[in-house]
């Protein structure tokens, strides 16, 4: 019974995860805010990180990191290998260092985004585009803001599923 | 935390990390696989449909005109009519788009009978491109390949980056990695048009490469030159909007303002065959021509 959750758990984060890659990528879904659209996959990774396990959190970031990739249309597993290790860090932590609630969760978020989009910025930008800082400070920050408001919504979503299907396991 | 460093987790992160890095570097330079291909097969439908249903939506709401009663009224007699039309409104918004794209492309065939083109929607446009580069629902089983320009009935609006079987990368004229020669026909000057992160923002393009006497002007129409066989001749690119002094050297460089909405463009033709398609070599400033940019087309 208690496989059977976890496979019924792990088809929802996918499903989860695929549906919000779709509204993402949807164009005139997500309206522009200082010229850019929110990441949904950033957060949802982090929130799926802070209830699983370490193998699995890592696992479903890489899922979340293999579709930002395939959106972008660049190089294939960037962000797959960044939200790899920034999700088994974040359940390590939050099963070793703190409990899991929502100021913990937007902590967490915090960090772990900013990482991620610093990440972007170095990477992919950085050392390829011209006017670097211009584009920190008038793409990649506005874009940081306005995907952590999604945040707290996206760890209600996984709690509940979390929840809901671990008490059918009891 | 000592368990941790000993355990069999830590191991499996990094053989995962490594297998990742090293699709990183096969992907940056066979410049495809077959996951993104597999993604690229299983997305594409879905998102067309998400696409789809988003128009539609946005459509609905977009009503501020009707007062609360007439709203009231007009739905009162759709749900009359919905019975009897259900079938009908299930094909309308298809056969709509279809009309559009088809007239679109009459337009420009009519204009330009040698070149073979395709209709496409936009179906996606990615959050961390930062230079509005988008998807398209058709692909290699359609004929589209990379390199072929991507245009609608105002205008030039980027070229095709990578194919999957049923859609495509598009990146978009505002971006830094594309760079197309331009001519004024007025004033019979040429350039290259390219863009950065600020021109971007603000929807602009740059024509660089043009002599300190230039007698370019605003208002002037910048077209698509044809040189490097990229690019069919005489496509519009935009209209000059200023002409301003380079900031590296003596020489001037004018704002171009595109005709189409290049961050919000729906339909598009790409141009999957054109007379001269690929002849010369590609227009390469230099280093030293260039010191912002030294990514070639």
């Amino acid at each position: 019974m208690r496989d059977f959750n976890c496979v019924i758990r792990y088809l929802a984060y996918t499903l989860e995860l695929l549906v919000l890659f779709m509204l993402q990528e949807t164009p005139g879904l997500l309206p522009h805010v200082y010229g850019v659209r929110p990441v949904l996959l950033f957060p949802a990774v982090v929130a799926i990180a802070l209830f699983e396990e370490e193998l699995p959190a890592m696992a479903f970031g890489i899922v979340g990191g293999l579709f930002c990739d395939f959106g972008l249309g660049g190089a294939l597993g960037f962000h797959g290998a960044i939200l790899a290790v920034l999700c088994f860090l974040i359940s390590l932590q939050s099963r070793s260092i703190m409990q899991v609630n929502l100021a913990t969760a937007l902590l967490t978020g915090l960090w772990s985004i900013a990482l991620t989009i610093c990440a972007q910025w170095f990477f992919l930008y950085y050392f390829t585009y011209s006017m670097p800082e211009y584009a920190f400070t008038h793409h990649y920050v506005p874009k940081y803001f306005y995907t952590l408001l999604f945040l707290p919504l996206l760890y209600f979503l996984n709690r509940g599923l979390y929840q809901a299907v671990r008490a059918q396991d009891r | 935390m000592k368990d941790f460093f000993k355990g069999s987790s830590l191991k499996v992160l990094i053989i995962a990390v490594v297998v990742l890095l090293g699709l990183v570097i096969y992907t940056a330079t066979a410049g495809g696989s077959i996951v993104a291909g597999l993604l690229g097969f299983v997305s594409a439908p879905m998102q067309s449909i998400a696409t789809d249903v988003t128009g539609n939506v946005t459509e609905f709401f977009d009503l501020e005109s009707y007062s609360k009663e007439e709203l009231k009224e007009l739905v009162d007699r759709l749900q009359q009519e919905r019975s009897a039309l259900a079938q009908q409104l299930v094909d309308y918004e298809e056969k709509k788009r279809e009309n559009e794209q088809l007239k679109q492309q009459l337009e420009i065939a009519q204009l330009e009978p040698e070149n073979e083109m395709r209709s496409a929607s936009v179906i996606g446009r990615d959050p961390n491109d930062v230079f509005s580069g988008f998807s398209i629902d058709k692909g290699s089983l359609a004929g589209v390949s990379v390199g072929d320009p991507v245009i609608t009935n105002q205008g030039l609006v980027g070229v095709v980056s990578q194919v999957y079987a049923t859609s495509s990368m598009v990146t978009c004229l505002l971006s830094e990695d594309l760079q197309v020669a331009a001519v004024s026909i007025d004033r019979e000057e040429s350039g290259v048009v390219t863009s950065n992160i600020m021109t971007a923002s603000s929807g602009l393009l740059r024509l660089n490469y043009l002599s300190s006497e230039t007698q370019l002007e605003a208002g002037d129409i910048i077209t698509t030159s044809g040189a490097g066989g990229s690019f069919p001749p005489n496509i519009i690119i935009g209209e000059v909007q200023s002409v301003e002094k380079s900031e590296y050297d003596i020489s001037k460089y004018a704002v171009v303002k595109p005709y189409e909405d290049l961050a919000h463009v729906q339909d598009v033709q790409v141009i999957v065959s054109f007379p001269g398609k690929g002849e010369e070599a590609p227009v390469l400033p230099t280093d030293e021509e260039d010191p912002t940019k030294e990514d070639a087309e």
